[in-house]
């Protein structure tokens, strides 16, 4: 994009053009304008409302399965049918938070918003096919609840068979759902591709670029390159239920290993559309908090690339036990080690990134700390399981269920809601209550580790998953269990809390909502913070300054207004003020 | 539910005080190995974890800044450091790797002579098969020799687990898969005052394992659970493992429990036979011809042989082809019958002719099996 | 599919903007290098996600294939290779009027752009025509995925009125749409809408392409049909023995369809799976394996009844049947799955070339905009290249 392409005064000639008091939440009205908006912003909003709607299903799920699991012969279900309503309720907790939550969260929702606005691009590049990808996404949700009414989903997430070509259960429309959801999840990836391809600007070399941009862009790499053959394999599952084609059922010679071949083949690799993102966002976030560069920015970077292609290779790590041959199953397991050198970079990267820093403990941060805990935990049990000896005992087991939870809940979650925490204001130009955030991660990492470590234990003491009910033995730890999964669930609904009473969503019950958002709450020196908060229709009114997204150096902060400013203009730095001299839009000129 | 919260800090407690393991018992010669790799990799974790959590902790102390603050260096990257935390943990990975492989393919290998059990998995419930037609949900195994399970399912995926041995397989449908182990702790027997009096509390139905913690025949046992999910019983998916210490011992549960309880009509045991040995792959109840005839006309019937002989399938006859199968072959049929002999007792093949008697149209019919008191030992 | 982003419809007139940028450029891009490059970056990333839709395919026919090389041998037999050849044929010759219309489209030949666009489509429909007829008189004889499959070596050919019409299905949807077209281009004639008239003219051109299609493989088709003929006399009572059979065939032309039932029995026999089962001596199930196998053939209702004594043990009557369900099943499971989603590309394609052929009479194209021809012609040779492979894999190797 070249400086110029918006010469100043355009809005002046052009009445059409947003004036800057609209933002893109105010430059058109009316339920039309949203439905058939075309700007990535709204999108993301949009994008953001779904998934935490069907984040809320499935934690309510959670909830249930935690609760039923209270006793040893299950507390919530009763009755004949107790087992089937548990492997229901389990199935689509996982289900519905894989396909339908944390797929799409961090690229989906957050990266919509934020990778045209870091890039300094107006839009992303197919605007079109990406309201079409968010279409897909609730044809796919609706898809879900259809088979949620129709008779339920009991096969497990992962939809193994010859159980998903047997069951009663409605296979074929979860299957169809989670096939449109690949869609969707690929048109994303292909857009964000080609927005960061072409649509950088002049000065934005590709080691300027945000390391979110980075792991977004590896994750796209995986989100094109993998969910086709989940495509593909869910096709041939439906044909295998419709038409017995004899692939994966073993009643007409198919092989049920190779289902899960083609399984993990895509959902592994999903692993890493799960985490990568996160990682982006946690360096922007320990970055911009500690004001202070980021440390060893080339090999963040690269391991994110790296994790991406090398996360192709380890699929076989979910079958140690199916009966691969002793070949390939060490084959596999040496490769899954290699995975784990770029995720440690990054922790130790992370931390050389706080070493010397100024840090401010806003709730942003918090939650970034949280994540490197916790993250850390799951990474290094993954080990346990990566081993080939220990995996024997632990597979299959809540060590597992523990493990992941560390990841994709710990590392995701946290990670997702800190950046939704670090980029609110910019989102829907509030500030929230700091206390209250902070309160909120501290109950959330709490009741984290009160529900999933006790689930190591389990595991290790060779608790199976996915079991309905289970022995004496195991009744302490999975009360300890269920104790924090009810504090974990509060801590998120204080979280909610906390953003929708900053909005002014509780202003009715007296309570106020947070103050305006200045452009640079926090001292960012991405793009995304040069625009107003919230941004206006076309991000920017004029061509950003393009500078090091981590050079902090000229970023003061003016605690009268308390924001961040420029001072030493060694960029190109444009004022924030309004050129026009309108008296009425002064307050909103930051 | 509120109750059971009040009762929360004893429960506690207890798990953390007097029961408090990592691990259930070792008891087999993966387990010490298993165990040792497992807190060898638990210690590197600790060994990386405190300083990273340490790090955490303190630079968030040392660094808190009020805002506007500078840092105190920018340096942006420190190549040898970098290149060093990403190699230096190498090593222990591959250390790991090595000793996980190592232990794995010892778990693969197995050895020669290795005592062998079939293992059949069904929706929900398991079968070993201790050859010669002895088949039983438990598995009793011989301690300080080898043991190989060969496993096959009749219908989803399960998987073999037992956690006092540190040992898992699946159980696919369509191929066979093998695990083999040694287990070197034989069950306890309890008392049989104790066993006397369990067995009269527990009455006629399903034996309570959970509750007694020992078998009908007075044995303590090791879980064996199903840890691949298979629907809507894979939680009571479960049967026992129990080791002998003598090859005497193991054979005379063997013969205990393959011989036909003293409570059982004839013809109620060769049903049992009839659905457990095979018979029903290739002989229908209904006349559907199948490889072989069916039992429907069977009994008492006149049948044609496929070198042109005549005869009448009396006790006699059925007793031959029990044993003999391929001598008289009825026409139209493959002489591919295995032969049963050595297989089945004097006292089996009776009972499947008493039970081939109900079956039959042909023949003066026997009474109708009426006892229902059968217990079937694979539900 | 990218392509319809590109189009100059994209963006937002009501908010204004500099009156140098052209019509087709979308709002949010600077110039219409940007425009085109994004687009072709775009159309190429999704035509690698179509390689790895099929690559699942791809794998599945290698597994099953490395696992059952006489199933696929033998059941390839069944497949027409003279109509395979034409079809083609026929898609090369698409790629190469699809590449002529980029180019026409480069040079605003206008005219020829709308005619090469309308010889690409003329070609997809002979190959859907010709498709329609290999799938109608395999779905006749019952040549099936596993779970359906219903062919009987004995009656190959059963009476067409015991089945549904198959064919008549399958062209019902290419009638209505020939019939609304040709409706279509009398009104528009009518009514004197030459821009209507133009885009109507080409389209009835290609609907009537498909019922070419199906003329050629129905004259295709008969050759063979004649050779069945002699099986189905030579056996009124559908009992036949293997001798006959492969009398029959030996009159009959090269690749006949009852070729398999016969030669089936010459195929040397795959023991090796049951025979290490069998032999290792640590398979304790293995005996009440091999009865369920038997019992699954013995059901199937073939091996029993020809074997008649000649042939000694089940388990080798039981191998040399290819045709049944559980193994020749897989073959047309991979057949059908594979064609099947290569017709459905053929058909998206023909959705995005009408849309490209209205635009092309509409004359949107120029020396600077030309993506949409492009990009379509990028993924039509995509679906080309994917035939290029499955015409091998399935018809030719044996």
């Amino acid at each position: 994009m070249s400086a110029g392409s918006l010469p100043s005064g355009s809005q002046v000639k052009d009445p059409g053009y947003p004036t800057p008091s609209e933002n893109y939440l105010t430059n058109s009205k009316g339920i039309l304008s949203w439905i058939f908006t075309l700007d990535h912003k709204r999108i993301g909003v949009m994008y953001l409302v779904g998934v935490t709607l069907a984040f809320g299903v499935a934690g309510l799920l959670a909830l249930l399965i935690r609760l039923h699991l209270f006793q040893p012969d299950g507390m919530v279900f009763q009755g004949e049918e107790a087992n089937n309503w548990y492997n229901q309720v389990f199935t689509l907790h996982g289900a519905i938070m894989v396909f339908l939550f944390i797929i799409p969260s961090v690229p989906a929702a957050l990266g919509n918003f934020l990778v045209p606005v870091m890039l300094g691009a107006k839009d992303v590049a197919f605007p079109r096919l990406n309201l079409c990808s968010f279409y897909l996404w609730v044809f796919g949700a609706l898809f879900f609840v259809s088979a949620l009414c129709a008779s339920g989903l009991d096969t497990g997430w992962t939809f193994y068979t010859p159980y998903s070509t047997t069951t009663d259960s409605s296979v074929i429309l979860a299957t169809s759902g989670a096939f449109i959801l690949g869609f969707s999840s690929i048109f994303t990836g292909l857009n964000f591709i080609v927005t960061i391809n072409t649509m950088r600007p002049p000065g934005m070399t590709w080691f300027r670029m945000p390391l979110f941009l980075w792991a977004t862009y590896a994750t796209s790499i995986i989100q094109v390159l993998a969910t086709p053959v989940l495509g593909i394999t869910l096709l041939l599952l439906i044909a295998e239920r419709t038409m017995h084609i004899g692939i994966f059922d073993p009643e007409y010679n198919g092989d049920p290993v190779t289902f899960q071949h083609f399984f993990w083949f895509y959902s592994h690799p999903a692993v890493y559309i799960m985490i990568l993102p996160a990682f982006g966002i946690i360096s922007d976030l320990i970055s911009v908090h500690s004001h202070k560069r980021i440390f060893g920015y080339r090999f963040i970077a690269y391991s994110s690339i790296a994790i991406a292609l090398l996360g192709f290779l380890v699929w076989g790590h979910h079958m140690f036990t199916a009966g691969m041959s002793s070949l390939t199953t060490i084959i596999f397991s040496a490769l899954t080690f290699t995975v784990s050198v770029p995720s440690a970079i990054k922790v130790f990267n992370w931390l050389a990134t706080m070493y010397k820093g100024s840090i401010s403990l806003t709730t942003p941060m918090c939650y970034a700390l949280s994540f490197i805990f916790l993250f850390t935990i799951g990474g290094l049990t993954g080990l346990h399981l990566g081993t080939l000896a220990t995996d024997m005992h632990l597979h299959d087991t809540y060590f597992v269920v523990a493990h992941f939870h560390y990841v994709m809940v710990g590392g995701t979650l946290v990670a997702f809601l800190g950046g939704v925490f670090h980029w609110w204001p910019k989102m829907f130009g509030k500030m929230y209550s700091e206390a209250g955030g902070r309160l909120s991660a501290f109950l959330v990492f709490a009741g984290f580790n009160l529900t999933f470590l006790p689930q190591f234990i389990l595991g290790s003491r060779g608790m199976p998953r996915r079991y309905a009910t289970y022995d004496p033995e195991f009744a302490g730890l999975h009360q300890m269990s269920t104790y924090g999964s009810m504090l974990l669930g509060f801590g998120l609904l204080v979280a909610l809390f906390v953003l929708l009473r900053s909005v002014g969503a509780f202003s009715r019950f007296g309570l106020a909502c947070g103050k305006k958002a200045p452009a640079n709450p926090w001292g960012g020196a991405t793009l995304e913070w040069q625009c107003t908060s919230p941004p206006p229709f076309y991000n920017f009114e004029r061509a950003p300054a393009v500078g090091d997204p981590y050079d902090f150096s000229d970023l003061e902060w003016e605690a009268d207004e308390e924001r961040y400013v420029t001072v030493e203009p060694k960029r190109e730095v444009i004022p924030e003020e309004q050129p026009k001299p309108a008296p009425a839009h002064a307050e909103d000129s930051n | 539910m509120f109750a059971l919260m009040n009762n929360m800090p004893h429960l506690l407690g207890d798990q953390l005080a007097s029961k408090f393991t990592w691990f259930p018992e070792q008891a087999s010669t993966f387990a010490a190995e298993n165990d040792w790799l497992f807190f060898f990799i638990t210690w590197i974790c600790v060994l990386f974890f405190i300083p990273i959590a340490g790090c955490l902790f303190y630079f968030c102390w040392k660094y808190c800044k009020p805002k506007g603050q500078k840092a105190e260096s920018n340096t942006a990257h420190n190549t040898p450091l970098e290149l060093a935390w990403s190699i230096l943990p190498s090593f222990f990975l591959v250390a790991m790797f090595v000793m996980g492989a190592r232990s794995y393919l010892n778990q693969r290998t197995v050895p020669e002579g290795a005592n062998n059990i079939g293992l059949k998995a069904f929706k929900w419930g398991w079968t070993m098969d201790y050859g010669k037609g002895v088949m039983n949900p438990e598995l009793h195994i011989l301690a300080n020799e080898p043991t190989k399970l060969s496993m096959r399912s009749s219908d989803v995926i399960h998987s073999v687990f037992v956690p006092a041995f540190r040992a898992k397989k699946d159980v696919v449908p369509g191929r066979y898969n093998y695990m083999w182990f040694e287990a070197d702790v034989a069950s306890e027997r309890v008392s049989d005052e104790e066993l006397a009096k369990a067995k009269f509390e527990n009455g006629d139905g399903v034996w309570d394992y959970d509750k007694w913690q020992f078998t009908q025949d007075g044995y303590r046992f090791f879980d064996l659970y199903c840890t691949e999910y298979c629907g809507k019983n894979h939680s009571v998916m479960q049967t026992v493992v129990v080791v002998h210490e003598t090859v005497e011992d193991l054979d005379a549960w063997i013969e205990k429990v393959s011989k036909r309880p003293a409570d059982q009509t004839p013809e109620a045991w060769g049903e049992k036979l009839y659905n457990q040995r095979g018979c029903a792959g290739c002989h229908s109840l209904d006349g559907t011809k199948r490889v072989g005839p069916s039992f429907k006309e069977s009994y008492g019937n006149q049948r044609r042989f496929a070198d042109g002989t005549n005869a009448t399938a009396d006790e006699d006859y059925i007793r031959n082809s029990i044993l003999y199968p391929k001598k008289q072959v009825v026409e139209g049929y493959q002489p591919v019958m295995p032969s049963y002999q050595g297989q089945l007792s004097d006292d089996d093949i009776a009972s499947i002719i008493a039970y081939l008697k109900t079956v039959s149209d042909y023949g003066p019919k026997a009474a109708p099996v009426t006892d229902d008191e059968e217990t079937n030992i694979e539900e | 599919m990218s392509t319809i982003e590109a189009s100059p419809e994209v963006g937002h007139d009501e908010h204004g903007h500099d009156h140098d940028h052209p019509p087709f450029l979308a709002h949010h891009f600077d110039t219409p290098e940007q425009q085109f490059d994004s687009g072709k970056l775009g159309i190429w990333l999704f035509l690698v996600t179509e390689v790895l839709f099929f690559s699942g395919m791809f794998c599945a026919y290698a597994i099953f294939r490395a696992l059952r090389p006489e199933v696929f041998e033998g059941c390839s037999q069944f497949l027409n290779t003279k109509l395979g050849a034409i079809n083609t044929g026929v898609l090369l010759f698409s790629s190469l009027t699809m590449a002529w219309a980029v180019r026409c489209s480069q040079l605003e030949q206008h005219k020829g752009l709308v005619g090469t666009l309308a010889a690409t489509l003329s070609c997809a429909m002979i190959f859907l025509g010709v498709k329609a007829i290999e799938y109608s008189h395999k779905f006749g004889m019952g040549l099936l995925p596993a779970g359906l499959f219903a062919y009987d070596p004995s009656n190959p050919h059963p009476d067409p009125a015991g089945h549904p019409p198959y064919l008549a299905y399958i062209c019902a949807p290419f009638a209505l749409a020939l019939a609304g077209v040709l409706v279509w281009l009398v009104v528009s004639a009518v009514t004197g809408n030459k821009f209507q008239f133009a885009i109507a003219k080409p389209l009835s051109v290609v609907c009537v392409c498909f019922f070419v299609g199906v003329g050629l493989g129905t004259f295709l088709e008969s050759g063979e049909e004649s050779a069945d003929h002699v099986d189905v006399h030579a056996d009124p009572n559908g009992l036949a023995t293997a001798s006959v059979m492969l009398e029959a065939e030996e009159s009959a032309a090269a690749d006949a369809a009852p070729a398999i039932a016969a030669s089936g029995a010459m195929i040397p026999v795959d023991e090796s799976v049951l025979e290490i089962l069998a032999t290792d001596p640590t398979n304790v199930g293995v005996v009440s394996g091999l009865n369920a196998l038997e019992q699954q053939t013995a059901a199937a209702g073939t091996s029993t009844v020809t074997g008649d004594g000649a042939i000694l043990g089940a388990i080798t009557t039981t191998e040399i049947d290819v045709m049944t369900p559980t193994t020749a099943g897989v073959f047309f499971s991979i057949y059908y799955c594979m064609t099947g989603i290569h017709a459905i590309h053929i058909l998206a394609g023909i959705g995005v070339l009408v849309w490209l052929l209205v635009r092309a009479v509409r004359q949107d194209f120029n020396r600077q905009y030309f993506g949409p021809v492009d990009y379509v012609g990028l993924y039509w040779h995509l679906v080309d290249l994917i035939w290029i492979y499955l015409f091998p894999l399935l018809y030719l190797i044996r």
